[in-house]
């Protein structure tokens, strides 16, 4: 899970379940045991009631009145019922509410003792029944035991439970979705300046903006300033390789050409036998090692966009002067959209010395086509011409991984390896081929820099 | 022909004018891209060879500057720095060709006969005109197959006239264009050199390759071929 404010949710939903739950279920308990108490208490009062009522007649047994204080006791089905048993535990009384009920008794308790119990009716109707057995002192002073029972139905209790249980339930439900959207939008707010810091980096990927934005709360202000620093520096190093390459290049190849100047004067063949190879070696070492890659895939990263069809026609204007006596028709297909992420020195590299060796070996064709690689982005660029061709082995041992430059092209001097160094760099490739012209055909593939 | 070099490494500037003046052009050389913008435009220069790397005024300010200021002769560029980048900077800001350090000599005299000849409207380095023919690479010239020998400075008038075919060129700019700055001038050496170049090209005076503008200059009179 990627997402902090899904975690975060996700989190505090699990917290909300767990603290509401246990609420629920300590209110739920405190709730039963409260009510359950109350009825007690009530059934209490009516057995007290019923023993007050309770008188015994001419032949010495007890009776009940014919009206009773309570109106449930002689409304049948009523859910309050009562009876009085004798020590066999035949009725001598019953409640006109109980008529054609088979109320459960459940154990006599000691004479004197009250007993609670929860039974079901055969019908499966919960009651709570108050039992108590009683040593009845008639006129005579003879005592006689009976027992008092009242009992009464807990459908309405439960029907009341069930009542609070939904209450609850839905109270705290509708709670738990407050928080939680109350949270998912602090979140949002608090997340702000994360998204922000995303979006510039995009900015800043895509060659639109130059470094992260000032103004972020303190805990990311550090963070932002840090990434200042880094894209900064890396730019800086950039430059500065850049930079001392030129300052190699030019310091180790003007004394070059003086030497091969002088050498070239001093009309001494052994001496220039001895000395231009060398020279031509060292001279070849420069010119590769000085031509590396300015960039990598890393370092295309905030660079700005290269429009590839605006370079491209500066690049072509400029081999149309140097290779006016050849003249060759040059035909570039690229949109004007189209974009190179990365160094527009390495962008002019591929694709100079590409149409380069294609404007020098082709009779009167050259070809240059970019495509998008994927969706994602990377270009595909083919550079064809209708000369004699690269032969397969020699492009095969150049275009091998690790190969050298003393394994370059026959013909093709060093401009191919140094597209395949730079293509390589950005996470591409290079392949040579027969082009539809009948000559060379080399297509350099460039991945989307996000997964080079 | 005159050149003008502008390169600031002492060692390569004066070993390069002097193999250019052993090749039979005309030199100026300049050190840095103040002085070398200065010649470039004030002096009658035919073609300017131009290092990027210059002190003072870099190499491409020094071409932009010129090309600002009018001229439109070609520009060699000399580059250390062998990228791209680089190169296309240096045409676009008005180069004509680069050759790239450390270079051939010959490499050089090549790129700089080849844009002398694109200058004046050639395509080849041969340079055909009716029955005649010069051969830019080799210094040869020859009139219906018939190869006919030449002083340094009478092959430097008709190379110069024959690159601007149908132009007038007056004396004063072949004067320059043959001898260096602080040479004592005389035209009067010109008019001996032309008379010369008749009598050999045109001994029997039915060609008539050379004309006469009296009070103006010189131009050389035969059609370019059609292949040309």
């Amino acid at each position: 899970m990627s997402s902090l404010s899904a975690r975060l949710l996700i989190s505090v939903s699990i917290l909300l379940l767990f603290f509401f739950g246990a609420t629920i279920a300590v209110l739920d308990i405190a709730f039963r045991d409260v009510g359950e108490k109350a009825r007690e208490d009530i059934l209490d009062g009516q057995l007290m009631t019923l023993l007050a009522a309770a008188e015994p007649n001419a032949t010495g047994e007890l009776e009940m009145p014919a009206g009773l204080p309570e109106p449930r006791f002689g409304n049948v089905g009523s859910g309050l019922y009562a009876d009085l048993r004798d020590s066999e535990g035949s009725h001598v009384w019953r409640s006109r509410s109980s008529l054609g009920l088979d109320l459960p008794h459940g154990p006599v308790p000691e004479p004197g003792a009250q007993q609670f119990s929860r039974l079901a009716m055969e019908d499966g109707t919960p009651l709570m029944t108050l039992s108590l057995a009683v040593q009845w002192e008639l006129p005579d002073g003879e005592l006689k035991p009976y027992i008092f029972y009242v009992a009464e139905s807990l459908d309405s209790f439960n029907a009341q439970l069930a009542r609070f249980r939904r209450q609850l339930f839905t109270w705290f439900g509708a709670i738990a979705l407050i928080m939680l959207f109350s949270i998912s939008l602090l979140m949002r707010g608090m997340l702000r300046p994360l998204r922000q810091i995303e979006q510039e980096i995009g900015e800043i990927e895509g060659g639109n903006r130059r470094s992260l934005s000032e103004g972020f709360p303190t805990e990311l202000s550090g963070v932002a300033r840090n990434m200042n620093v880094l894209i900064g520096s890396e730019r800086a190093r950039s430059e500065r390789y850049r930079q001392t390459l030129d300052n190699l290049a030019h310091s180790l190849k003007t004394p070059l050409a003086a030497m091969r100047a002088i050498l070239t004067r001093q009309k001494s063949r052994k001496l220039t036998e001895q000395l231009e190879p060398q020279i031509e070696q060292m001279t070849e070492i420069v010119r590769y090692q000085l031509r590396k890659p300015a960039a990598t895939a890393a370092d295309a990263i905030g660079a700005t966009p290269v429009s590839m069809k605006t370079q491209l026609s500066r690049l072509v204007d400029g081999l149309a002067k140097v290779y006016s006596d050849k003249g060759p028709t040059i035909n570039i297909d690229v949109t004007d959209s189209a974009e190179f992420r990365g160094d527009t020195g390495d962008f002019l590299e591929l694709a100079g010395n590409l149409l380069d060796n294609a404007c020098k070996w082709c009779d009167s064709q050259v070809s240059l086509t970019i495509k998008p690689a994927d969706a994602d982005g990377g270009i595909i660029m083919t550079v064809a011409d209708d000369g004699p061709g690269i032969p397969q082995d020699a492009a095969d041992a150049l275009l091998q991984r690790g190969s050298r430059l003393d394994e370059s092209a026959p013909g093709h001097g060093i401009g191919l390896a140094v597209v395949r160094d730079i293509a390589r760099s950005y996470g591409g490739e290079v392949a040579v081929g027969k082009s539809v012209l009948g000559g060379a055909e080399v297509t350099v593939t460039i991945p989307p820099h996000s997964t080079a | 022909m005159r050149l003008l070099v502008i390169e600031d490494d002492a060692t390569l500037r004066e070993t390069l004018c002097s193999q250019l003046a052993e090749a039979g052009f005309g030199v100026e050389q300049a050190a840095d891209g103040r002085e070398g913008l200065y010649f470039a435009l004030e002096y009658p220069i035919d073609l300017a060879i131009i290092d990027l790397g210059l002190p003072e005024i870099s190499g491409l300010d020094v071409i932009r500057q010129l090309r600002e200021k009018g001229k439109s002769y070609p520009v060699l560029i000399l580059t250390a720095r062998d990228r791209w980048q680089d190169k296309v900077d240096g045409l676009s800001a008005g180069a004509d060709d680069y050759v790239v350090k450390p270079f051939h000599f010959e490499e050089v005299t090549a790129r700089v006969n080849a844009l002398l000849r694109r200058s004046g409207g050639w395509a080849s380095a041969v340079l055909s005109a009716g029955p005649v023919t010069l051969d830019t690479m080799r210094q040869e010239l020859s009139v219906d197959d018939r190869s006919i020998e030449l002083t340094s400075y009478e092959y430097k008038i008709i190379e110069h006239l024959m690159i601007r075919a149908g132009e007038v060129i007056s004396k004063t700019e072949l004067t320059d264009r043959l001898y260096d700055q602080d040479f004592e001038r005389d035209s009067n050496v010109i008019e001996v050199f032309i008379g010369r170049l008749r009598k050999k090209m045109d001994p029997e005076n039915t060609l008539k390759p050379i004309d006469t503008l009296r009070g103006r200059g010189y131009r050389f009179a035969l059609e370019r071929n059609q292949d040309e």
